[in-house]
């Protein structure tokens, strides 16, 4: 879990820029992000519309941020999509999760308006297959779009920009 | 202009590896005149292929080759398959590390003498002392350029510094600067100064950050002497029936495997890879493996007691901008058994860029609490303990008994328990790293366990006696008198300092040893 499931989490979308780190990112993962011919060429539908927005709704549940709108979480699930439509396993994995979410609150998961009904669901499954698959695909996707890092104050990338000597580096004023 | 070598010339000194041990050795030998081949498992990057993108970096160049881990501590559990976070390119972990550049302590030599016999540890002496490494930690201070040794200034405090030693000097500290690195404030030995970009685990973009790829490596090979060869990993040493060592059986780039004869080896592959090599070389004389008639290799893995606590204040810190690990307090550093552990440790920034902080925070956690940490990114500051680690004969690398690599060498696996020394060491700088940020506001403080080390040290280790360790005082093994070991693993102890300095000072060391026996004849 958390930062060094890095290589094991990178989506196919390419959140790693250049050919050598998709290699060791392959390398890495194996079978598992490589998607098997078999299933490539089998007619697998991905999620439905409506396990996509309950799909949503739980990463946003899971890393609740106010400030963020919805696009960055679509952003985040989006590699897990991807391989939901290649592999039927994963998309069993998702599907029978997002039912089981929607058994746990007796209605659609994504109509639920109640934030600690919806928490007391997770906790239900916490540590479960798919709860693990969901934490660890959509995390690293969500927190690495670089759109993102300005809502958090996260500057980004600094040496095209000749680091931070000149441009506050050692501007506090408060202690 | 790099030398070439043919497979079959014997005359030929062999180096495992091009990091911080591997890559000193090679430049130091090279002056001297002497023929060395270095076979580095990874692939040769350039400073312009590094990129301020903290994911995409750790995919680049991380060791991700299969590992496992066992035993006891946190990472066995949050990491089971990436023990260590170290680095696979012709450089090693030099590319990585936050350069930190300290010299042990003179009690930290001489631990079983100092500490005494502490229960359920092995704890051994150094055959050395810091007297007769001293010269040889100037001479790695002056190469490397570490500020604030023999008139190098020290660099500006960043604001994450500031915030840190606030808080120490609030508590009662008296021991905080901006630490000994080797980053240049200014323009030396033919390198940028710092520009306070904060990307230094990802490589450093403007080469202020001494690293082995780009000083020692170049300058090797400018010699005529030295012939890197990336993309080599090193499967078996081999030898001869008197038991010294003719050559090593490497993999290519092409993954064809090469036998490249050799008069001595050096093997330099960070702590975890090196007794994997010598216990993947077991032979009829050697059954144990090779160097292991003691069976101490592999065993006394030490990485460091360590965490980091990041606390939450009302204001801005922005703790991603500037040098990584900039700022240190080293109150703690001391041996005072009344703080109810031996060693010491040292509390020094270890800044994450958002990607890195957001991901790694709290494994397993999910909901608005840890929402609230990212949340509140821009006003976050942390540091890094990280203190000396006791030697365990349990806590060792073994090699896999089914798992191989894509060669067919078993995979290596790393089996920690914690010692009782190192919780009560970890829980003292937890309370103190807390009161030092709540002194000054601190609303909330979050304890993030230890993750996978980038400190690795302790598995061929040095001993005065044969039967208690792995190597001499030269690094040398005992069994073999033309094999040596020159990385972290030959620490005796893990002391409470980051350990490159010392890996330096001892290659330094180890090079005029060689080429005195070398011309002796006597290896």
């Amino acid at each position: 879990m958390g930062l060094f499931d890095w290589a094991g989490k990178l989506s196919r979308r390419g959140f790693l820029a250049g050919g050598a780190a998709t290699i060791a990112a392959v390398a890495v993962t194996g079978p598992t992000i490589l998607a098997d011919p078999k299933n490539a060429a089998a007619e697998t539908a991905g999620l439905s519309a409506e396990e996509s927005r309950a799909l949503l709704k739980f990463v946003r549940d899971l890393f609740p941020h106010d400030r963020l709108d919805n696009s960055f979480y679509a952003k985040a699930i989006a590699p897990l999509q991807d391989e939901a439509a290649k592999d039927p396993g994963t998309r069993k994995l998702l599907a029978d999760g997002i039912a089981q979410l929607n058994a746990s609150v007796g209605k659609a998961y994504v109509d639920v308006t109640d934030e600690s009904v919806r928490v007391a669901a997770i906790k239900k499954i916490e540590g479960g297959a798919f709860f693990t698959k969901v934490y660890g695909g959509a995390m690293t996707p969500l927190y690495n779009q670089p759109e993102l890092w300005p809502k958090f104050g996260y500057e980004g990338p600094s040496s095209a920009l000749g680091g931070y000597l000149h441009r506050g580096f050692n501007d506090i004023d408060w202690l | 202009m790099p030398a070439k070598f043919d497979l079959n010339d014997s005359s030929v000194v062999v180096i495992v590896g091009s990091g911080a041990g591997g890559g000193t050795l090679a430049n130091e030998l090279a002056k001297k005149g002497i023929s060395v081949v270095v076979l580095e498992a990874g692939k040769r990057m350039e400073m312009t292929d590094f990129k301020n993108d903290e994911i995409g970096m750790f995919g680049a160049f991380s060791w991700l080759d299969p590992r496992t881990a066992s035993g006891t501590w946190y990472v066995a559990k949050t990491s089971p398959d990436l023990p260590a976070w170290i680095c696979k390119l012709v450089g090693g972990t030099t590319v990585h590390w936050g350069a930190v550049a300290l010299r042990f302590q003179e009690h930290e030599f001489k631990t079983r003498s100092r500490y005494g016999a502490v229960a359920g540890a092995n704890l051994l002496d150094w055959p050395i002392d810091l007297n007769e490494l001293a010269p040889y930690y100037d001479r790695a201070e002056m190469r490397m350029g570490v500020t604030g040794t023999h008139g190098i200034p020290r660099l500006p405090a960043s604001n994450h510094c500031k915030v840190l030693f606030a808080g120490a000097k609030k508590i009662g500290y008296t021991k905080y600067w901006t630490t000994n690195l080797a980053v240049n404030p200014v323009p030396r030995d033919g390198r940028a100064g710092c520009q306070q970009t904060g990307f230094c685990v990802q490589g450093c973009t403007f080469g202020a950050k001494w690293s082995t790829l780009y000083v020692d490596i170049p300058q090797a090979e400018a010699t005529g002497k030295a012939e890197v060869r990336a993309e080599s990993q090193v499967l078996r040493i081999e030898h001869d029936a008197s038991g010294k060592v003719t050559g090593v059986v490497y993999a290519d780039a092409a993954g064809k495997l090469q036998r490249q004869k050799a008069r001595i080896v050096c093997v330099a592959g960070n702590s975890i890879e090196s007794p994997r090599l010598l216990l993947n070389s077991s032979s009829s004389l050697f059954p144990q493996g090779l160097a292991n008639s003691s069976g101490q290799v592999g065993r006394n893995y030490m990485r460091h007691t360590t965490s980091l606590v990041f606390a939450a204040f009302d204001n801005p810190v922005h703790m991603y901008r500037g040098t990584a690990n900039g700022g240190i307090v080293m109150d703690e550093a001391r041996l005072d058994t009344k703080r109810g552990f031996v060693g010491g440790y040292n509390l020094e920034t270890l800044p994450q860029g958002l990607p890195s902080f957001a991901t790694n925070l709290m494994p397993g956690e999910w909901g608005r609490d840890r929402a609230f940490w990212v949340d509140n990114y821009v006003n976050i500051a942390g540091v890094w303990i990280i203190g000396e680690d006791l030697a365990r004969e349990t806590n060792r690398v073994t090699l896999h008994p089914d798992r191989k690599d894509k060669f067919g060498m078993p995979i290596p696996n790393v089996h920690v328990d914690d010692h009782p020394n190192d919780l009560a060491m970890q829980n003292h700088a937890l309370g103190q790293a807390d009161a030092l940020y709540k002194s000054i506001g601190a609303k909330r403080t979050l304890h993030r366990l230890p993750f996978p080390s980038t400190h690795n040290m302790g598995t061929n280790r040095m001993s005065e006696k044969p039967a208690d360790g792995v190597v001499n005082r030269f690094g040398r093994a005992h069994d073999i008198k033309n094999l040596f070991i020159s990385d972290g693993s030959q620490f005796t102890s893990s002391g409470g300092e980051n350990p490159t300095l010392t890996i330096v000072a001892l290659a330094l060391r180890q090079s005029e040893y060689i080429a005195d026996q070398m011309s002796k004849g006597a290896i």
